[in-house]
């Protein structure tokens, strides 16, 4: 830091001694004080920062819960029960934990669900998406490793029929399954693994990922409701003039969105901590009985679009393909959308239809994921699946050609 | 706003709303139990040792827990629902050691810990009162060839059936607070809990106003 800077601190403070040691003055202003966010930000934009307050309630929550969790085959669902019984305040962590897990697949679904609205992957966001598309990933890894803990009937039942997908890949497969659960079932060595994956090293990922997407972000600045570039118009100043300084605009608005949050979190740790059967199920308040299967498998709601999915086709390995599938394509999804314009305000009706399409499908075979797979259902699965791959197919032909609205010179 | 509070009602009207939809068809009574009736309570510790106890363990259960929740000093749920047979700090562990069940009945009775969190309490209260016979055996309409016997079944020839529904009241509600201790704990706590996020959320709103009041549109 050669240049003068005029904000520095005094000389002969604590804060000037750590400055010329750290970039902590210059850090500050970069991505907080004198990082500028468009000032139309709207509902939709709360759900990135409430990723992020979950992901810090995750960690502390977690951090409590492993003091007096025991990662063992014997242990594991007696520990939890302690914990829920006789470690002081042990039922609120669990809680607050298991209703996290859920609540971090509500506010990432929605936060992806705004990019799709105002297109927030399109240049020069592809990175920034792309990273998302990894957190969610390994999001998913570290639930779905995560629910095998309690050693509960679900968790036990629900990883064998997760990982014996794996054995449908050909030539590989079956012993890559085996590979993962270190055994012929899953085991005590599989718990032990899945929760060395679950504290430390999907965690660990997932932190490096969440600094990567912002860093990305703060490279490119925030995409807004408009989805026009507000760097375009800046003031004698260079500043952007439809834009505010992120602190203390949007902190305090974020706190707003975050107290907010809480209190529907709240609500469901002390009055709906089982949210109506789908966070905590109720076949999972029984041990793990290698002997004994569950009559109804079915994994945690945020993973069942995909399961129903899964479920259409009535090939093993199509099935897993078109399950992998439905992520993948996702991720091709800024070179899928060749329409110039972003913001679903201005772009035409196809796209608004197809993105109406893709809400229901997704919805719906949420909903049929839940659902044992009778042959009526399995049909509207199917419906749905197809609906679903519809989008991603149809996209680059509609929106190379999409009638779009002008675009405004300003932000609304 | 209107359209994304409509559809995140939507949303979680399709979370909640069938939870139960998947499981069994069969049709429950209402166990209509209530979890701050520590009288209740109380009269399910004693039926529950009384009827079930011989078979069933509680084991995340002590006995000095119980008391403490259910209203009992330690010397009262001794000689009410231990008969004297256990200390306090001993966990709810079955009369007849598992092996000698095993032997007399062919299988160890589930421990019923968590059986109104599995099943919930209508499933329990209307379990207790679906005992009929088949083949000079006991049967159960929710269980099929349980190897259960009807253990209601003096109290049901000599008393009156509401005398009947209220012992299967009674050790369901008891079974409501086993499966989860805390449950009117967190009740408790809960409405403050929120009642602070209320007024928390009009501070950091009038906070977010103020600052934002110098931001043309």
């Amino acid at each position: 830091m050669s240049e003068v800077n005029q904000n520095a601190p005094k000389k002969g403070t604590i804060l000037r001694w750590l400055d010329d040691r750290y970039p902590l003055i210059s850090t500050w202003n970069e991505h907080i004080a004198e990082y500028y966010a468009p000032k139309n930000l709207n509902f939709w934009y709360f759900f990135g920062a409430l990723a992020l307050l979950v992901l810090v309630n995750q960690f502390v929550t977690g951090i409590w819960l492993t003091m007096s969790y025991k990662p063992s085959a014997a242990e594991a669902f007696n520990s939890i029960e302690y914990i829920m019984r006789d470690v002081d305040w042990g039922w609120l962590l669990r809680y607050m934990h298991s209703t996290g897990a859920s609540a971090f697949f509500i506010v990432v679904y929605l936060h992806m669900f705004r990019g799709l609205l105002y297109g927030s992957y399109k240049e020069p966001r592809e990175l920034v998406w792309l990273i998302g598309m990894m957190i969610f990933l390994v999001l998913m890894a570290e639930a779905f490793m995560g629910y095998l803990l309690p050693w509960g009937q679900m968790s036990y039942w629900g990883a064998q029929v997760i990982i014996s997908l794996f054995s449908a890949i050909p030539v590989v497969g079956p012993d890559l399954a085996l590979w993962i659960r270190g055994d012929y079932v899953i085991s005590d060595v599989t718990l032990n693994r899945f929760f060395a994956m679950h504290v430390i090293a999907l965690p660990l990922v997932l932190l490096i990922l969440v600094f990567m997407h912002i860093v990305a972000l703060h490279k490119v600045g925030s995409n807004n409701p408009d989805g026009i570039d507000i760097k375009k118009n800046k003031n004698a100043q260079g500043l952007p003039v439809d834009g505010v300084p992120f602190h203390p605009y949007y902190t305090v608005k974020d706190s707003m969105g975050a107290v907010a949050f809480m209190f529907f979190f709240a609500a469901v740790i002390f009055y709906l901590p089982e949210g109506g059967g789908f966070f905590l199920e109720s076949p999972n308040f029984e041990p793990a009985n290698p002997l004994k299967t569950p009559e109804h498998i079915a994994p945690v709601w945020y993973f069942t679009p995909f399961y129903a999915i899964l479920r259409a086709v009535p090939d093993k390995l199509f099935g897993v393909m078109a399950m992998g599938g439905a992520i993948a394509v996702l991720f091709a999804l800024p070179w899928l959308d060749r329409c110039k314009v972003r913001s679903i305000r201005y772009r035409g009706l196809s796209y608004k239809l197809l993105l109406a399409m893709l809400t229901v499908s997704f919805v719906a075979l949420g909903y049929l994921g839940t659902q044992p797979a009778t042959p009526e259902l399995t049909k509207l699965a199917r419906i749905f699946t197809v609906m679903y791959f519809a989008f991603f197919f149809v996209l680059p032909f509609t929106s190379a050609h999409e009638k779009t609205k002008p675009l405004p010179k300003r932000v609304h | 706003m209107k359209k994304v509070t409509l559809f995140i009602s939507f949303l979680l009207m399709t979370l909640f709303g069938s939870a139960y939809a998947s499981g069994s068809h069969l049709h429950l009574e209402h166990a209509h139990n209530d979890l701050r009736d520590k009288a209740s309570l109380q009269r399910g510790a004693v039926l529950f040792s009384e009827y079930c106890l011989s078979c069933h363990s509680v084991k995340y259960m002590r006995f000095n827990r119980i008391a403490r929740d259910i209203g009992w000093s330690d010397e009262e749920i001794i000689k009410k629902m231990a008969f004297g047979q256990y200390k306090i700090v001993d966990n709810v562990i079955q009369r007849i050691p598992a092996d000698v069940e095993h032997e007399v009945f062919g299988t160890v009775a589930p421990d019923l810990s968590l059986m109104s969190r599995q099943k919930g309490t209508d499933y329990i209260y209307t379990f207790l009162l679906s005992f009929h016979e088949k083949n000079g055996k006991w049967d159960n309409v929710l269980l099929h060839g349980t190897a259960m016997p009807n253990v209601l079944e003096g109290l049901e020839r000599h008393e009156d059936k509401e005398k009947v529904e209220q012992v299967a009241r009674d050790i369901a509600n008891f079974l409501e607070y086993v499966g989860e201790p805390v449950k009117t704990v967190r009740w408790d706590l809960g409405w403050k809990v929120l009642l602070y996020l209320a007024f928390f959320f009009i501070l950091t709103y009038l906070l977010k106003k103020e600052y934002w009041r110098d931001v043309k549109k």
